[in-house]
């Protein structure tokens, strides 16, 4: 990251937490949605600079199949989400990664397509992973109908009334995606291809185009069922039932390794976030208007909160947590937060720190960065990452300052005895049939010989140990040519001295590791809410809801 | 990637693809993760130069004939070794001499200087964060006697980089690389089967 220079509160510098506190995953896995999320980037820049919206095609039957063209018109360039509507058979219908068939298929696509490229797209995003897209799509996706909501919501429209509102708000979506894929995957074009253009250098803002374009889709195709049952009785959604449905999404295990995988961009991502709660915590006054709006977040987090449910008992826990967390926080703002300190909004923080559980903790900075974007909005810009520029290896380097390195940045992984069974219990490994990451037992099932390299932790801890009779003038070039199985930890602990929130603090193989508290991590980065596990590697998840639709921003539109 | 590996067609990867399967070919083939990694990166800067990254790579994965050494061993070592002593001035025989020039690029990034690398009758120049100038035939498989060395007389401009960020592979280089690639994943278990989806059918 190297926006330092243009950093409009050094002194925020002071107020910032430390990367032993941030990057551990039992708080990591309490992540919520900020302002800064990607999807919330991506609705203010498409306010910000007038996006237009169309759907110069929509070819769908009375049975719901056919295909659609939804347009997104920026200030230079275009983008298309193509949409393929298919008939499933409930037997077929499988949110896995295993599923060959779905409700719906989509293509995110560079420009107008013309009837070509439909073909082309017709031919092959139906097929998903086993068909070819090319460098004119930027992601493939797909999604299943939530088939209860949907149905009901049809029904009712095409009768002419409204859906039910609770169950509507209790599933919150009518569609699940079950993959986005983009950054080369199955021929799109690369990241590197498009990274440069302003549009699209923060990081998943393709992603985030098409879902929120699928979420149109979903509500159009509803209506034109109505309307395909009911006739000119059918009614529409109405505004507000509409607002409040998102596009779910069913994630696993295929999203963990990315965070190890990227760890400059996790620092970007992270360091973003933790320099704008340490500017607001620096500020010394507390306006009305910030107010006003961090009150405002606290309600609706406390709504956000009353919704969201989970059978899963972590996750019920947490959510118990959350409430009265939010509770706690509504009444020591009423009552016992003293705005004249001076800094107000640092006294708040550290009144949650020490009085809140982690999941409110994480919830108040939520709120406490919601009312201030023109102080932290431009930290959005910070977010990628050339991580190439940082993959050489520094063979100069010698063994006293990695061993100093570790010392400081590794010392979490340093004490921890990876004999111990507990303590190696898991290992990562890519499926045979999928070529999917999966996580193993170690004691129990066959692979282990064939691991991946996200055992870091230990992996420090080795190089650790192997650095013990070195001499502290040896350069680590000759180092690695001795023990050349110590590269990717070298290389990793190189990352993190320049960029300490690069490395998850915690032991990935421990029995007690939870993988998802690694996805909520990243979702929320995203901008996911109603984050609702089904297992401990497998969660469902919203985007979008309460967001804007594209005919919302036509014409100038909501704050985003 | 689906293909008929019965076509010896050419298939148009991205950079993204390119580096999963280098990576997973690689590490497939029995080398380290450490070398798996930079074995991707070499592919991806191999292919945006439009040199032939697969062939290469299936060279280098194979193991060297009798004197000559692996290019990407010697690779890593000479990039690691470029901050310490400077550009080299190093001469020997290569298993697979193209597979050398991404490593002569880092180097040539990290001393801030061009660098000379002469395989058989082509000479190729590495400026720092240019795209390889090649002069002669262009035919770099080996074994072959590689001399790397300062260029610091030349400075006839460099390429710049192609605006395409794909990469070519034959299918029969694609079928190889996918069954080394195959070698280093595992069956899934019931077990992580089971958890790695929801519990219960995805009909609600």
């Amino acid at each position: 990251m190297s926006c330092e220079g243009l950093n409009p509160m050094p002194q925020a510098r002071n107020f910032r937490r430390s990367p032993d506190e941030v990057m551990r995953l039992v708080r990591m896995g309490c992540s919520h949605p900020t302002r800064l999320s990607f999807l919330r980037q991506l609705l203010r820049r498409m306010r910000a600079e007038g996006w237009r919206f169309d759907r110069p095609v929509w070819e769908i039957d009375a049975k719901g199949v056919g295909h659609a063209v939804y347009r997104a018109i920026g200030p230079v360039r275009t983008y298309s989400l193509v949409a393929f509507a298919h008939d499933l058979p409930p037997e077929v219908r499988s949110d896995r990664v295993i599923a060959t068939a779905w409700d719906a298929t989509f293509a995110l696509f560079d420009g107008s397509p013309t009837l070509a490229d439909l073909d082309r797209l017709a031919a092959n995003v139906p097929l998903q992973e086993a068909g070819r897209i090319s460098p004119r799509e930027l992601s493939l996706s797909r999604a299943n109908r939530s088939v209860r909501l949907f149905d009901h919501v049809v029904e009712r429209l095409a009768k002419g009334a409204q859906p039910d509102a609770s169950m509507l708000k209790e599933t919150g979506y009518l569609m699940r995606t079950t993959a986005v894929y983009g950054s080369g995957k199955f021929g799109a074009a690369d990241r590197s291809a498009i990274a440069q253009r302003p549009e699209l250098s923060a990081p998943f803002q393709a992603e985030m185009l098409s879902v929120w374009l699928t979420r149109a889709f979903t509500v159009d195709l509803v209506e034109h069922l109505a309307r395909a049952k009911g006739g000119d009785k059918a009614a529409r959604l109405s505004p507000e039932l509409k607002r409040a449905l998102g596009v779910g999404n069913s994630t696993g295990l295929g999203m963990a390794p990315f965070l190890i995988h990227h760890p400059v961009l996790l620092n970007n991502w992270m360091l973003a976030r933790e320099e704008a709660l340490a500017r607001v915590r620096a500020k010394i006054r507390v306006g009305s208007t910030e107010r006003a709006g961090f009150m405002s977040a606290l309600a609706e987090a406390r709504e956000n909160a009353d919704l969201w449910t989970s059978a899963h008992d972590i996750q019920r826990a947490k959510l118990a947590d959350l409430r009265d967390s939010l509770a706690s926080i509504a009444a020591h703002v009423a009552q016992g937060w003293d705005q004249s300190a001076a800094h107000p909004w640092d006294d708040l923080w550290c009144w949650g720190q020490e009085t809140l559980p982690l999941e409110g903790q994480e919830a108040l900075l939520a709120a406490m960065l919601e009312p201030h974007g023109a102080l932290i909005d431009g930290l959005g810009e910070c977010m990628d990452a050339d991580e190439d520029a940082h993959f050489a290896i520094n063979g100069a380097m010698r063994v006293g300052e990695l061993r100093a390195i570790l010392r400081t940045h590794y010392d979490w992984t340093l004490g921890i005895d990876y004999t111990e069974r507990a303590q190696c219990a898991r290992f990562w490994y890519v499926s045979e049939d999928k070529l999917e990451p999966r996580l193993g037992e170690r004691h129990e099932e066959p692979g282990a010989e064939r691991e991946l390299p996200l055992d870091t932790g230990r992996q420090a801890a080795a190089l650790w140990q192997a650095l013990q009779d070195q001499p502290e003038d040896q350069p680590v070039a000759h180092l690695l040519m001795a023990a050349p199985e110590h590269r990717l930890a070298v290389r990793r602990a190189q990352i993190t001295a320049r960029h300490p929130f690069a490395e998850i603090r915690d032991n990935l193989i421990a029995a007690e590791m939870l993988p998802i508290d690694i996805l909520r991590c990243k979702l929320a980065f995203f901008g996911a809410t109603r984050f609702d596990p089904r297992s401990d590697r497998w969660v469902r998840i919203s985007l979008f809801q309460d967001a804007p639709y594209p005919e919302d921003l036509n014409g100038g539109g909501h704050e985003a | 990637m689906k293909h008929d590996p019965r076509t010896d067609t050419a298939l148009d990867l991205s950079l993204s693809e390119i580096s999963a399967l280098t990576t997973r070919a690689t590490r497939g083939a029995g080398r380290t993760w450490g070398e798996a990694e930079e074995a991707a990166e070499a592919a991806c800067w191999l292919a945006r130069a439009g040199l032939d990254w697969a062939g290469a790579l299936l060279e280098v994965l194979q193991p060297p004939e009798a004197g000559a050494d692996c290019a990407l061993r010697t690779g890593i070592a000479l990039a690691d070794a470029a901050a310490l002593s400077g550009p080299p001035k190093a001469q020997r025989t290569i298993n697979s001499p193209c597979f050398l020039l991404p490593f002569a690029a880092r180097m040539a990034d990290q001393t801030g200087q061009r660098i000379r690398v002469t395989a058989a009758e082509t000479q190729i120049v590495l400026a720092p964060g240019a795209c390889p100038l090649m002069v002669g035939p262009g035919r770099m498989s080996g074994p072959a006697l590689v001399a790397l060395a300062p260029d610091q007389q030349d400075q006839s401009p460099c390429p710049d980089w192609p605006q395409t960020h794909r990469g070519m592979v034959l299918a029969t280089e694609y079928a190889r690389l996918t069954q080394l690639m195959m070698a280093f994943t595992v069956p899934t278990s019931a077990h992580s089967r089971a958890g790695a989806g929801a519990q219960g059918d995805d009909n609600d």
